[in-house]
């Protein structure tokens, strides 16, 4: 019984970390508006390119700040590989000016992607 | 060598698995797993739409039938009247009943924030207007 017990422990306690991991690809210190009417994600699309923007109004995917101009690089490429349908979701601070928001939605556009979705909380937790 | 073995383990708890230590790790682990774990929030995505920039010198000209919001750092306009959000979510209400997929105009201003913004998406969200679409104005 013991070894089966330690295993099983060392399996849990692996499959927790990975899982942690796989959220650390957000910034957490971005403060999302409230929409408590909008529909709630349910399912994700795993080609989803998430562009966030802070409260400063610097631009990010992935933890990995960039300008506009080489977002618009980043989207381009993503169009040529996946097509005009891949959707691109805007995580953008409550306080951030729209024109940091308008550079973004302005790569996107130029990029030929003419739907963005923004990214809010619905309900928030505990 | 045998004997002895045998008599150490059966001297703890009459040959049964000590689950003593065990619980104790198991613990550990929940505790720590309680305090690390934040709690997640629901999300929810607001579809917009952007005119291509093409059109966009077409749309300055505004067809009148379009509804047209237009968000500032200071409040809200419905067809260049002033709105405040509840007087905003009636209007809304009014067009919804009349035709779900008109197209509404959203104009935000440079300086405006975000929030303001998905407020207004939220609003049409909830009266169930689809055809949003967002410009940015100076």
């Amino acid at each position: 019984m013991t070894p089966m017990i330690d295993v099983v422990f060392q399996l849990i306690i692996f499959f927790v970390v990975t899982a942690d991991m796989q959220q650390k690809a957000i910034d957490e210190s971005i403060k999302l508006a409230m929409a408590p009417h909008a529909k709630p994600v349910e399912v994700r699309d795993p080609r989803e390119v998430v562009i966030e923007v802070d409260n400063q109004g610097r631009i990010s995917i992935a933890r990995t700040y960039m300008t506009a101009d080489f977002l618009y690089t980043v989207m381009r490429k993503t169009v040529a590989d996946h097509g005009q349908s891949v959707p691109v979701v805007i995580r953008a601070d409550g306080g951030t000016r729209h024109e940091a928001v308008r550079q973004v939605m302005d790569a996107c556009t130029r990029a030929g992607l003419w739907k963005v979705k923004f990214s809010a909380v619905k309900e928030k937790a505990g | 060598m045998k004997r002895r073995k045998r008599q150490r383990d059966t001297s703890g708890e009459s040959g049964e698995l000590n689950m003593t230590a065990m619980i104790d790790v198991v613990f550990q682990l929940l505790i720590f797993f309680l305090v690390t774990q934040k709690p997640i929030d629901t999300m929810a995505n607001l579809d917009v739409s952007r005119p291509s920039p093409e059109s966009r010198q077409e749309q300055m000209q505004t067809p009148p039938k379009m509804i047209r919001i237009q968000i500032f750092p200071d409040g809200f306009t419905i067809n260049d009247r002033p709105v405040g959000l509840s007087e905003m979510e009636g209007l809304l209400v009014r067009l919804a009943g009349i035709d779900r997929n008109q197209t509404i105009m959203i104009m935000c201003a440079a300086m405006s924030r975000h929030e303001d913004l998905v407020r207004v998406l939220d609003l049409c969200a909830k009266t169930g207007l689809v055809n949003l679409s967002v410009i940015s104005t100076n």
